[in-house]
């Protein structure tokens, strides 16, 4: 027994290290050089999926297409897929193995922003171009920017600024908020109240609630919120624990008496779960393709819903139009460049270029190689099948909120002293 | 309030974790798993019924029956298997159950988070000491002392309550005796994956049914049934109450701190009196 | 072929992979290398000393936060910073140790969780000092040791010194007073042996190298995140101690060379089912093991072995 034990342990050692050598030769062997290839790290395994699954299907819907067009200066695209399991080291495991074995032309991909970062550490070390295509933190092309990452999405930066916009034309001048206490809580929380204040001075900030991330009970936030005076306030909470905290802080009738702001109760798998408990009157962002000013202002954004849900049978996300649209920012970054050479590709990213959507212009900025879309920001209703939507959707564009490519330089100097 | 209705709904879970330790010495980490099943059938079984109020109580009712069942499974399968072995392996063997139930769930409701409707009776708010109070805590605070109760009467007024307890003292004089100490750990199991079941079905009109509620459970109904004192079923009862307070509390009072401070909690307690306020000291 | 060839083999396969293996596998087996290390750590308290740990990945994490920050923020060159790995892990684990070795069993599991949570959760929030859950970015080792096979072979050659201080220490007196501690605590204590400064002094060693593996792992990955500490982490030892065999002391390394292949192949084809995977592989492991930890309870006696080489 104990013999069988002990022999196993190096047998086993052996017989892996056949299978590695193994599996080293083959794939290498096996790889062509046609195609174009993207190597996307995502979160494909466990709660992140609500979010990548559509994600995937818009970056999948693009690429069908830009084959079916005839590919990229005559080479198909080809996207790799490896799950991170929302670690870093994950991550940046996978983007070596892509890098390294795969042989791909460049790294894409990212829903957390820990994980952005982590590969765009890596990206920066092995001098390959990374694609950031769904996380959102603006530290990404900014505070940790560098020239070997380009931003195919929004930032927080942007539609936050676009979201206190809105807010700056609400009669409202006593603010509160609640927000997750991590990076990303108190990243929208300082860059929506410097706006804010920026646009309307008068402003006062009557309380600060920083649940934890994944709080389940926000009840106690509920009466502080209640008992804050603040007539409106500002949530980043998002998510499972925003639908949470809007069916804990419905039956205290807080919706009522502070307004409520959100920076994601907009998005379907938030809207939709809440069904009639969806705070009604909240403003908040989101991607409202179903509205008929929406529709209104862009024709073509009814066919393309309709192309997706005749591929995916589930109407199409937010981050569904990032995947699709960070497949042709790509593409086209590498056609103005002539070439798939990571220097030529960062050469014409540098210079910038802007694109036609189904749902507005986006902009691929030079400076600092960071997309800048439309921003929307509507409010919750109900429908006429009884169903919360967003409706009264006002349009602007990022470029009118976004930090100018000045404020960027500073920002990356800044962040460069406190690394020394 | 509100504080002591978590704290309710957290008993419901850790009392379940507590009895099937003191019987049967196995800390389930899956328990959280098993509120979150329970909670993702309520979705489903209200999706299913007709759209009338009895439909509510019909779902909670069958919900955590539903639970108990896999609970059945998951004994006879495979915890029978492993219960001369190192109770800790066990914990681990229940934590590989942890990804299992998880993924199984993802693949069975999809990724979408979901969510379940309170009954329209209890939808609003009463007043309580003129502040607006959920109605459907009051729901909450009315059903979990009931179950407390019950399970008071069924631990100490009947046989297999007795059963139980004899098994928490000592498991192998009672299968000397000639009882059938497998089919009571079966029993146990499935009743604690119950209470766990009903806990989530009962709870789901509050939060959001999705991914990722097991683990966070989890982590504070572990920290009860550790400051209640393992085996315990006052011990869970009044820690429940304690955590649910002090969570609505202590993030008023120590807001910066208020994540670790469960933790530390914990910690202090196993250093000083590791078998919990009211659980019994191991030999 | 006796189990010294069967070693030799492996050693010298090692050796000479750079010049078969392209880079990536030997990133890969540079991980495995750190794993095995954290594995064979851990095992130094659970297979041979009897206690089972579910917070060691607050030491890991330690070992990785104290050489990044040494090199970030000080500027110190990785080889003087690399040794702060093991020294502010121990520091940790003795600490922390102190107050768990006087628990047993599952109480003695439940507070290294505990700690390990509360670690996590300092790294966490202290943003000043360890960048809070941006991490810690852009660490990685000097020029020198950059290239894939360079941090290969330094990896190699830190694991595998630890690797032997581990062996001599479990083949040493303390290591046999240990494993009677683990046996039957009260008759090591007849026999004059200080039961809880054994398993302190276990405690710290086991922190001390799982801190060596974080601070390796720190300057492979290039960044550190609080995620190091949180507890899924301390499962992973765990899982590749037992998979591997906790009753052999080459078990854990072998174990992180299964496992990691296993979930590197096994999570770019399937990656939705990767936990599934994951907890199959723990509960069959578990069921199938031949003695678990029987032993340990004192069912069946631990046979030591007989030769000290293999």
């Amino acid at each position: 027994m104990r013999t069988r034990v002990k022999c196993a342990t190096p047998a086993l050692a052996v017989l892996s290290m056949l299978l590695v050598l193994i599996t080293a030769v083959g794939p290498a062997a096996a790889q062509g050089r046609s195609p174009i290839r993207i190597g996307e790290i995502n979160s494909y395994s466990g709660l992140a999926t609500v979010y990548t699954f559509p994600y995937k299907e818009g970056l999948l819907m693009a690429a069908k297409e830009i084959n079916d067009a005839g590919g990229v200066l005559g080479r198909p695209i080809e996207f790799i897929f490896r799950d991170d399991k929302l670690k870093p080291d994950e991550a940046v495991k996978a983007a070596r193995e892509l890098v390294g074995q795969e042989k791909v032309d460049f790294l894409a991909g990212c829903i957390s922003s820990g994980v952005g970062l982590a590969i765009s550490a890596y990206a920066k070390e092995a001098k390959t171009l990374y694609f950031a295509t769904h996380c959102q933190t603006s530290r990404l092309t900014w505070d940790d920017g560098h020239r070997y990452i380009a931003h195919t999405t929004n930032n927080v930066n942007q539609y936050v600024r676009a979201l206190a916009k809105k807010a700056a034309t609400l009669p409202y001048k006593k603010w509160a908020h609640i927000s997750p206490d991590y990076e990303y809580g108190h990243n929208v929380w300082d860059e929506f109240i410097a706006y804010l204040k920026h646009l309307k001075p008068d402003i006062q900030v009557m309380q600060e609630n920083w649940p934890k991330l994944g709080e389940t009970d926000h009840s106690s936030y509920v009466t502080a919120l209640l008992q804050s005076g603040a007539d409106a306030f500002i949530s980043s909470v998002w998510g499972a624990q925003e639908i949470a905290f809007v069916k804990q802080a419905r039956p205290f009738g807080l919706f009522e008496k502070v307004h409520y702001i959100s920076a994601s109760v907009g998005n379907p798998d938030e809207l939709e779960p809440l069904g009639k408990e969806a705070p009604v009157g909240a403003v908040t962002p989101g991607f409202a393709w179903y509205d008929d000013g929406m529709q209104k202002r862009h024709p073509k954004l009814a066919d393309w819903v309709k192309k997706y849900t005749d591929r995916t049978k589930k109407d199409p996300t937010l981050g569904a139009s990032w995947g699709y649209a960070s497949a042709y920012i790509i593409t086209e970054a590498i056609k103005r460049a002539k070439s798939a050479e990571t220097d030529k590709v960062i050469a014409a990213l540098s210079e910038g270029y802007e694109m036609e959507f189904p749902w507005g212009k986006v902009i691929m900025r030079g400076c600092d190689m960071q997309a800048i879309p439309p921003q929307w920001v509507g409010v919750v209703k109900m429908n006429a099948q009884g169903k919360p939507v967003l409706a009264d959707i006002e349009e602007t564009h990022g470029k009118d909120v976004i930090r100018s490519c000045d404020e960027v330089a500073k920002l990356r100097a800044a962040a460069a002293d406190k690394k020394k | 309030m509100s504080g002591l209705s978590v704290g309710m709904l957290l008993f419901l879970v850790s009392v379940g974790m507590s009895l099937i330790f003191g019987v049967t010495r196995i800390v389930n980490l899956a328990h959280g798993s098993f509120y979150m099943v329970g909670a993702y059938l309520m979705v489903t079984l209200v999706e299913v019924l007709p759209d009338r109020p009895w439909a509510f109580w019909l779902a909670l009712l069958l919900a955590p029956l539903g639970v108990a069942a896999l609970g059945g499974v998951i004994e006879i399968g495979l915890l029978r298997l492993i219960y001369r072995r190192d109770p800790l392996m066990q914990l681990i063997l229940t934590f590989g159950l942890i990804l299992v139930i998880g993924t199984l769930v993802l693949l069975a409701w999809g990724p979408d988070n979901k969510s379940v409707s309170r009954p329209e009776a209890l939808a609003g708010s009463v007043r309580v000491f003129g502040q607006p109070f959920p109605s459907y805590y009051l729901l909450v605070l009315g059903l979990a002392p009931l179950v407390a109760v019950a399970l008071w009467l069924v631990f100490y007024r009947t046989r297999f309550g007795m059963l139980i307890r004899a098994a928490t003292v000592d498991r192998e004089m009672l299968g000397a005796l000639g009882v059938n100490v497998s089919a009571l750990y079966t029993q146990v199991f499935m009743f604690g994956s119950w209470l766990a079941g009903f806990g989530g079905a009962l709870a789901a009109p509050t939060v959001a049914v999705a991914l990722g509620m097991d683990s966070d459970v989890l982590t504070t109904a572990f920290v009860v049934v550790v400051i209640g004192g393992l085996g315990s079923f006052a011990g869970s009862f009044i820690s429940a109450l304690l955590v649910g307070l002090l969570q609505s509390f202590g993030i008023l009072i120590f807001p910066a701190i208020s994540i670790v401070l469960l933790f530390a909690i914990m910690a202090v307690v196993l250093i000083v009196r590791p078998w919990g306020l009211l659980g019994r000291p191991e030999e | 072929m006796r189990p010294a060839g069967w070693l030799g083999l492996v050693v010298l396969a090692l050796a000479v992979a750079p010049l078969a293996l392209p880079p990536f596998f030997l990133q890969l087996l540079t991980e495995i290398a750190i794993v095995g290390l954290f594995a064979t750590a851990f095992n130094l308290l659970m297979g041979f000393g009897g206690m089972v740990s579910f917070g060691h990945a607050a030491y890991f994490a330690l070992g990785a936060y104290a050489p990044a920050l040494l090199v970030k923020r000080a500027g110190v060159p990785l080889l003087l910073a690399l040794p702060a790995a093991p020294v502010v892990a121990g520091a940790g684990a003795l600490l922390f140790g102190f107050f768990i070795v006087r628990l047993s069993h599952t109480y003695f599991a439940m507070l290294s969780l505990a700690f390990a949570q509360i670690v996590f959760t300092v790294i966490f929030k202290w943003k000043a000092l360890t960048g809070g859950d941006d991490g810690l970015l852009d660490v990685w080792p000097p020029p020198l040791l950059k290239s894939p096979a360079a941090y290969y072979y330094f990896t190699l050659a830190v694991v595998g010194v630890s690797v032997l201080a581990l062996r001599a220490i479990v083949d040493s007196p303390f290591g046999y007073a240990l494993r009677s501690v683990r046996e039957n605590p009260r008759r090591a204590r007849f026999i004059g042996i200080d039961v809880r400064r054994h398993q302190l002094v276990a405690f710290v060693i086991s922190g001390a190298f799982s801190g060596l593996a974080g601070g390796l792992f720190a300057f492979y990955n290039g960044s550190v995140f609080p995620d190091f500490a949180y507890f899924t982490k301390s499962f992973e030892p765990l899982v590749v101690a037992l998979l591997g065999g906790v009753q052999s002391f080459f078990g854990p390394l072998a174990g992180a060379f299964g496992f990691k292949i296993l979930e590197w192949l096994v999570s770019r084809q399937w990656p939705v089912y990767w936990p599934l995977f994951l907890g199959t592989i723990v509960i069959v492991v578990i069921v199938l093991l031949p003695y678990g930890f029987v032993g340990l309870v004192g069912g069946r006696p631990w046979r030591t072995r007989p030769t000290t080489r293999g």
